[in-house]
C-alpha cells in the first residue's frame, strides 16, 4: 500500500474531482425519477425545472391504463425463475468443479467461461428459429430457457470460486462422520457458502432482469418482460415522457436495491471471479 | 488455510472423493453442459451452416441452399455497410474503452490514496452500471431531447453546444455522444476494479523503492504499473469485448442512425436478420461479430488465466 497522509490542498482537490464524478454519474439517473413524478408542463420547460408540485398520475397512467403492470410480472417471473434454475443447476456443478478432478475438466470449465463471452446477437436467430419450431416464440419459458443457459456460466465461473475458498477438510471431515459426498455437500458446504450464493443468485437475477436482446427477439407481446415493452412508449411525436421515466424507475430501482446488498461480491461477479472486489 | 491431517489428498482418497471423480462429479456437470449444449452451443453450429446457405425469409426461392463461402465473399467484397459498421464498433470500443480506462484508473487512484471510508461513494458510482441498459438508452434520449433536455441546455448555458438541436439526430454529434454516454455507464466499473486491484497490491515493494528515494512518478511507472498488468489487461480485455458487443444502449437511442452514422455491428447484424430476414448472409455477418470476440476471448484468458492453478479455483495470476 502507498502512503495515505496527503497535504490538505491535494485532499481538497481529490474531492473536488470525486465530488464532480458522482454529480456526473448520478444525475441523469436523478432526472429520470424527477421526470416521472413531473406534468407535461414541468417536463417541457426549456429551462429544467429541479423544484416543482410533483404528480403521482404518471405511473398510474401507464401501469394500469397503458396495462403495464403485467409486464413487470413477467420481468419478474422470467428473472426469479432463470435464477432459481441456474442456481440449480449451476452450483452442483460449480463443486464439481472445484473439488473433483477428472479428465477434461479445465477443459470444460474454460468451455463455459467461451460460452458466456458469446455475443447474443449472434445465437439470436439460431435460437428464434429453434424456439419457433418448438412452439415456445412468444413465451415466457423461451426467455427463462435462454436467460438460464446465458448465466449458466456465470454462475459456475463465480461459485467455484466460492467453493474453493471452504477448505476441503470440511468435506472430508463430513464424509467420515458418515455422510455421503453429495449430503457434505447439500448440508455442510452449501450452507457455508450461502453468503456467495445468494450473491451469486442476486447477480444472475440483475443480468436477467437488465437483459434485452433475447427477450426483444424471443417474445413480442405475451411474457414481454418491461425491457421490451419501455420502446414501445417512445414515439417519434409526442412522447408521454412522464410515462416513459415512470416505467424506467420501476424497471431500474429493484436492480439498485439488490446493488446495494450485494455490492462487495459483485466486482468478482463482473469480472468471472477474477478480482475480488 | 489450516490443513488437517486427516488424509492424505495423494495415496488413499476418501471413498467420497473418489466416487466425485468417477461417476457422481461429472454427472452433476452433466445438466449444465447439456443445457449450454442445446442452447448455446448448438445454435452456434447452426449460425456456421446458416453462414453457408442462401436461406432467406424474405425471398421465398432461397430456401437454404448450400452456397460455399459466396456470403463471405459477398461481405468482404461488396459490403460497405458492413465494412462501415465493422469499423465504426472497432472506432467506437478503441475510444470508449481507452477513456473509461483512463478516466476510471484516475479516479481509482483518487480514491484509493484520499479517501478511507470508500463503501458509499464505490455505493454511488455503481449505480450507472447496474441500470438495464434500456433504461439508459431512454434516460439519456430524454436528457438530450432538443427542445427540453436537461443536458442541452447545460450544455448550451456553458457554450459547449451551439444549437439548440436534438443531439441524437445530428450527423456530427452523434457518434461522440454515443460514446461519451458509454462512458458515462462504465467508467464506474474500470474505477471499481481498478480500486480492487489497487487494494490487492503488496505494501514491500513499495516501501523498498521509497527506501531508494523513488519519486511518486517513478513508483507511480516502475512499481505500480507493472504490478497491476494483470487487472489493466483484464479490465480492458473485459471491456473491450463487451463495448464490441454493444447492443441494447445505441439500438434504444438512434437504431442505428441517422442514416448508418451509429449502426455498430450487432446492430447491423440485427438488421440484416430480423429486419431484411436475409437469414444467411445474416449469419455471416453474425459470425464475424463471433470471430472478433473469440479472438479478444482467448486473449483474454491467455492474459488472465494463464497462470491458474488448476484446483485452486481462483485464478493465480489474475491477484496479485
Amino acid at each position: 500500500m502507498i502512503d495515505r497522509a496527503a497535504s490538505r490542498p491535494w485532499t481538497a482537490f481529490a474531492w473536488a474531482v470525486l465530488l464532480v464524478a458522482v454529480v456526473v454519474a448520478l444525475t441523469p439517473y436523478l432526472w429520470i425519477v424527477l421526470a416521472s413524478f413531473k406534468t407535461r408542463v414541468d417536463l417541457f420547460s426549456s429551462a429544467p425545472k429541479w423544484l416543482f408540485s410533483p404528480t403521482f398520475a404518471n405511473y398510474p397512467a401507464v401501469f394500469i391504463g397503458k396495462e403495464y403492470w403485467p409486464l413487470a410480472i413477467n420481468s419478474l417471473i422470467i428473472s426469479l425463475s432463470s435464477t432459481a434454475l441456474c442456481i440449480l443447476i449451476g452450483a452442483p456443478a460449480a463443486y464439481v468443479f472445484a473439488r473433483a478432478d477428472f479428465p477434461g475438466k479445465e477443459d470444460l470449465f474454460f468451455f463455459f467461461l467461451t460460452t458466456r463471452m458469446a455475443p447474443p446477437i449472434s445465437i439470436a436467430v439460431p435460437l428464434f428459429l429453434f424456439f419457433t419450431s418448438l412452439g415456445l416464440i412468444d413465451t415466457i419459458y423461451a426467455v427463462v430457457i435462454a436467460h438460464t443457459s446465458f448465466n449458466l456460466s456465470l454462475v459456475v465461473w463465480m461459485m467455484r470460486g466460492f467453493f474453493a475458498e471452504i477448505p476441503k477438510e470440511i468435506d472430508e471431515a463430513a464424509v467420515m462422520d458418515g455422510r455421503s459426498r453429495l449430503g457434505a455437500f447439500v448440508f455442510i458446504i452449501a450452507p457455508l457458502a450461502a453468503p456467495g450464493i445468494a450473491a451469486t443468485a442476486v447477480l444472475c437475477f440483475i443480468l436477467s432482469w437488465n437483459e434485452f436482446l433475447y427477450a426483444f427477439i424471443l417474445v413480442a407481446f405475451e411474457g414481454r418482460p418491461l425491457t421490451v415493452g419501455i420502446p414501445g412508449l417512445v414515439t417519434p411525436h409526442g412522447t408521454l415522457w412522464g410515462q416513459v421515466a415512470a416505467v424506467a424507475v420501476v424497471a431500474t430501482l429493484p436492480i439498485l436495491i439488490f446493488t446495494f446488498l450485494v455490492q462487495r461480491q459483485l466486482v468478482r461477479g463482473l469480472t468471472f471471479g477474477a478480482v475480488k472486489g | 488455510m489450516t490443513s488437517l491431517p486427516v488424509t492424505s489428498n495423494t495415496s488413499g482418497k476418501t471413498r467420497g472423493a473418489f466416487l466425485l471423480d468417477r461417476g457422481v462429479g461429472p454427472l452433476l456437470v452433466l445438466p449444465a453442459t447439456i443445457l449450454v449444449v442445446i442452447f448455446l452451443v448448438g445454435p452456434f453450429y447452426y449460425m456456421v451452416y446458416t453462414a453457408l446457405t442462401d436461406l432467406s425469409f424474405a425471398d421465398a426461392t432461397r430456401k437454404g441452399a448450400f452456397v460455399g463461402f459466396d456470403n463471405f465473399r459477398r461481405l468482404m467484397r461488396d459490403d460497405p455497410l458492413f465494412w462501415n459498421s465493422f469499423l465504426l464498433t472497432l472506432k467506437f470500443v478503441v475510444v470508449a474503452v481507452a477513456m473509461e480506462f483512463v478516466i476510471g484508473f484516475a479516479l481509482a487512484l483518487l480514491i484509493f490514496k484520499y479517501v478511507v471510508r470508500q463503501r458509499l461513494l464505490t455505493t454511488l458510482l455503481l449505480i450507472p452500471m447496474m441500470l438495464a441498459p434500456v433504461a439508459v438508452g431512454l434516460i439519456w434520449r430524454l436528457l438530450l431531447q432538443g427542445d427540453f433536455g436537461m443536458v442541452i441546455y447545460y450544455l448550451r448555458a456553458v457554450g459547449l453546444l451551439a444549437q439548440n438541436a436534438a443531439v441524437l439526430s445530428q450527423p456530427d454529434l452523434v457518434f461522440p455522444a454515443i460514446v461519451a454516454i458509454d462512458i458515462w455507464q462504465w467508467t464506474p466499473f474500470v474505477t471499481l476494479v481498478m480500486l480492487a486491484g489497487l487494494m490487492s497490491l503488496p505494501r514491500s515493494p513499495f516501501e523498498a523503492a521509497m527506501m531508494d528515494g523513488a519519486g511518486p512518478l517513478r513508483i507511480f511507472l516502475d512499481v505500480m504499473l507493472p504490478l497491476l498488468r494483470p487487472i489493466i489487461a483484464l479490465v480492458l480485455l473485459l471491456r473491450g469485448i463487451d463495448a464490441f458487443k454493444e447492443f441494447d444502449k445505441v439500438f434504444i437511442m438512434t437504431g442505428g442512425g441517422p442514416g448508418t452514422l451509429t449502426e455498430l455491428v450487432s446492430i447491423y447484424a440485427y438488421r440484416v436478420n430480423f429486419r431484411n430476414w436475409d437469414l444467411g448472409y445474416g449469419a455471416a455477418v453474425a459470425f464475424m461479430v463471433y470471430l472478433v470476440v473469440l479472438i479478444l476471448c482467448s486473449v483474454f484468458y491467455k492474459a488472465v488465466y494463464w497462470s491458474a492453478k488448476p484446483s485452486s479455483g481462483l485464478p493465480a495470476g489474475a491477484k496479485p
